[in-house]
């Protein structure tokens, strides 16, 4: 089961936003392999400002949850700098929020081994 | 002269290498139909090992630790990535696969991008497997790579990027024209006009680097068409003296087989049919690892570093020998594997612009 942490947050200057996960994703790629394969961030259309960013995580080897790998993640310190570096980027202390992948649209099984 | 060969794999070495790859990508004890077709053909042509895939007993991590202990460090490496290859083309790859894997490199001692990167794909980290991909596979090949052989002067932001105007090389493309029938550069020439191409140089043109690939195809005689692009960029890759040069094709496998990459730059994904599904296209590619390896022991030079303007007004088939390129074999042929010129080996769109000039 896939697990998404969630962070909303108001900020003035979304281009840092962007730039502050493309930084995160840069030194993750070429990083051993852990729970965090990726981000989604978003901007609410009716509330200017105002974005949502999605930070997905996904189980390696089958033995450690989702949700704890999530937790491992937490406790590193580049994640620390990182949401340092988020707080001194956005107006108001971001809310945080964790969910538990139910359903997903899309190909789970498998399509085609040749 | 004899064509020449690559460094010979002692024969115990070349079947406990086979018997690990295949015991590395077994899933639940057994191989798809993909798996046992492809690695039978690329062991057979890059190790001299004639097997049945389905035949062979695994080997355990320790066992393989024990016995592989002689090997070099590029051995053990190549090993490894025949393994990626072996679970790249599986899709889904299954996260077991991809775990076992990583303890065969890691028993090896190899650290390998390229075992990373198909554990993302396991793990369904596609954005973040792309990257790694690029950083660690291409960016940083660029940056200890040459660039005087591109013969241009406008430093490329993106090494695959499309071309940008510069004069200068685009002169010196078209000046390919003008050379004789059966020369490399004249070769090259023709390839791009028959097929429509913009030359290097131009606006919208291919990249100067990118195009290197282009006298391959010409001096490898291979297609233009995807089948043939995984041919040349198999044999770009194996033929490259450093490991990264695996990108190619995993890049390749993930743009136009499994989808595992949405776009490169310089492709963009194209599933509208599977391309190497089919024993055909298992030894077209094993013969391109062939070439590459070959290559890689005689010439051991980056086919993309070449100066290949330097030899523009030579015949093919001479730069081959020069270059210590072997023919593309009778089975590969036997297999369908076209030729650069051969309309089979174009794609629709290429052929329907072939067919316009003729018309006019």
């Amino acid at each position: 089961m896939r697990f998404s942490q969630e962070m909303r947050v108001r900020c003035s200057d979304p281009e840092a936003l962007v730039e502050l996960l493309a930084e995160w994703d840069r030194g993750q790629a070429t990083s051993d392999i852990m729970g965090y394969i990726g981000t989604r961030l978003l901007a609410d259309r009716d509330r200017p400002g105002h974005y949502v960013i999605l930070a997905e995580f996904a189980e390696v080897d089958g033995d450690v949850p989702a949700a704890d790998e999530a937790e491992r993640n937490n406790l590193r310190h580049e994640t620390d700098r990182w949401a340092a570096k988020l707080r001194a980027l956005v107006d108001d202390e971001p809310e945080w929020l964790h969910y538990d992948e139910l359903y997903r649209t899309g190909v789970t099984g498998n399509l085609r081994t040749g | 002269m004899n064509d020449p060969e690559p460094d010979p794999v002692p024969a115990d070495d070349a079947l406990l290498a086979a018997r690990s790859i295949i015991s590395a990508v077994r899933h639940e004890g057994t191989l798809a139909p993909a798996q046992m077709s492809l690695l039978a053909a690329v062991l057979e042509a890059l190790l001299d090992v004639q097997i049945d895939p389905a035949e062979i007993d695994s080997i355990s991590v320790q066992s393989l630790a024990r016995r592989a202990a002689g090997w070099s460090d590029e051995f053990k490496r190549r090993t490894v990535q025949l393994m990626v290859l072996g679970e790249l083309v599986l899709k889904p790859i299954p996260p077991d696969v991809a775990r076992t894997v990583a303890n065969f490199a890691e028993v090896l001692e190899v650290d390998d991008q390229f075992v990373r990167i198909a554990r993302r794909y396991a793990q369904g980290g596609f954005g973040l497997a792309w990257l790694d991909l690029q950083q660690s596979g291409f960016v940083e090949h660029w940056q200890l790579a040459g660039t005087d052989q591109l013969k241009t002067t406008v430093k490329l932001e993106h090494q695959l990027a499309a071309g940008v105007e510069d004069t200068q090389l685009a002169e010196a493309w078209s000046a390919f024209r003008d050379l004789a029938p059966g020369t490399l550069g004249r070769g090259v020439w023709d390839m791009y006009r028959g097929r429509g191409f913009g030359l290097p140089g131009t606006n919208g043109g291919a990249s100067a680097y990118l195009a290197q690939h282009d006298f391959v195809h010409v001096l490898a005689d291979f297609g233009t068409n995807l089948k043939g692009e995984f041919e040349v960029f198999s044999l770009l890759g194996r033929a490259d003296p450093d490991p990264k040069g695996f990108a190619w094709i995993a890049t390749l496998i993930g743009l136009f087989e499994t989808g595992y990459v949405a776009d490169a730059g310089f492709f963009t994904s194209d599933l509208a049919e599977p391309r190497l599904d089919e024993h055909q296209m298992h030894v077209r590619l094993a013969d391109a690892l062939y070439r590459g390896r070959v290559l890689r022991d005689r010439l051991g030079v980056d086919l993309l570093e070449v100066d290949y303007h330097e030899h523009a007004g030579r015949p093919v088939a001479d730069v081959c020998k020069d270059l210590g390129l072997v023919p593309k074999s009778a089975r590969a042929r036997d297999a369908g594997s076209p030729g650069a010129f051969d309309l089979d080996g174009m794609t629709t769109k290429q052929q329907a612009y072939a067919a316009s000039l003729d018309a006019a």
